[in-house]
């Protein structure tokens, strides 16, 4: 019962949030029509795909330590998401470029280091792909997880900072002012919440239906 | 003003269809998990 709430809520949650966005929060200074309205749609799919790594990397983990199927299939359905994740925040950051400055791709620092992790986690996946023996599959990505996790705050959060980049200045930056309207923050921290929830819903229905199918296959051996 | 809107209501077309078709695949993984 609690988690059909939560599902409702997370469901009316966003219905808000997608409201707030477009005629709730003001438009922004110093950008191209209504262009600044995609923050909220692309910080959060960005912060989702962090979330998701991190949880893929910590699942590894677990799998290294207890050998456990299941930590695998967490670690793999986590790297899905945040390969999801990441691509969109890429798309939706590219329609901005578009708008802002007339080009769908720059090779941006912030747009170069993205589509640097694009490619080590798309690579996990191919990995995965090549390695026909379950248990030596699950060992490799499992350690690959772990080391391209390492990448991930550093493309993240510090090249995109170390320099200079067409990306509007980010809500954490090295002034610790917040340059943000009050309406703006709040829909952004609504859609971060409703995001975030969203991540964790389709991680655990992902987790379920893939540890299902392991189970069968596992019975069927 | 109604630019806007006709984007708000099409951001909201597609969250009310991914909810739809997540919650019936958490319905039906449910089912799965039951038998």
């Amino acid at each position: 019962m609690t988690r059909k709430i939560l599902i409702w809520s997370l469901f009316a949650g966003m219905c808000l949030v997608i409201w707030g966005a477009f005629l709730y929060a003001p438009s922004a200074q110093g950008f191209a029509g209504e262009s600044a309205r995609i923050v909220f749609f692309h910080v959060p799919t960005a912060w989702v795909a962090t979330l998701a790594f991190l949880v893929s990397c910590v699942a590894s983990i677990r799998y290294l330590r207890g050998r456990d199927p299941r930590d695998d299939v967490r670690a793999r359905v986590a790297a899905g998401l945040g390969l999801l994740g990441a691509i969109l925040a890429t798309v939706t950051g590219s329609i901005f470029a578009r708008i802002m400055w007339g080009s769908y791709w720059n090779w941006d620092p912030r747009e170069t280091s993205i589509t640097f992790l694009l490619l080590i986690y798309a690579a996990y996946f191919a990995l995965r792909g090549a390695v026909a023996d379950p248990e030596r599959r699950a060992t490799l990505a499992a350690v690959y997880s772990i080391l391209a996790f390492v990448t991930v705050p550093f493309l993240v959060f510090v090249v995109p900072r170390v320099y200079w980049s067409l990306h509007p200045d980010t809500v954490i930056n090295t002034q610790g002012e917040l340059k943000m309207d009050s309406r703006m923050f709040q829909v952004l921290m609504a859609s971060l919440a409703g995001f975030s929830g969203l991540f964790v819903w389709l991680y655990t229905v992902g987790c379920r239906l893939e540890l299902i199918r392991h189970r069968r296959e596992q019975e069927e051996l | 003003m109604n630019d806007l809107l006709a984007i708000m209501l099409v951001n909201l077309i597609i969250w009310v269809g991914l909810f739809a078709y997540v919650y019936r695949l958490d319905r039906r993984v449910g089912r799965m998990e039951d038998s």
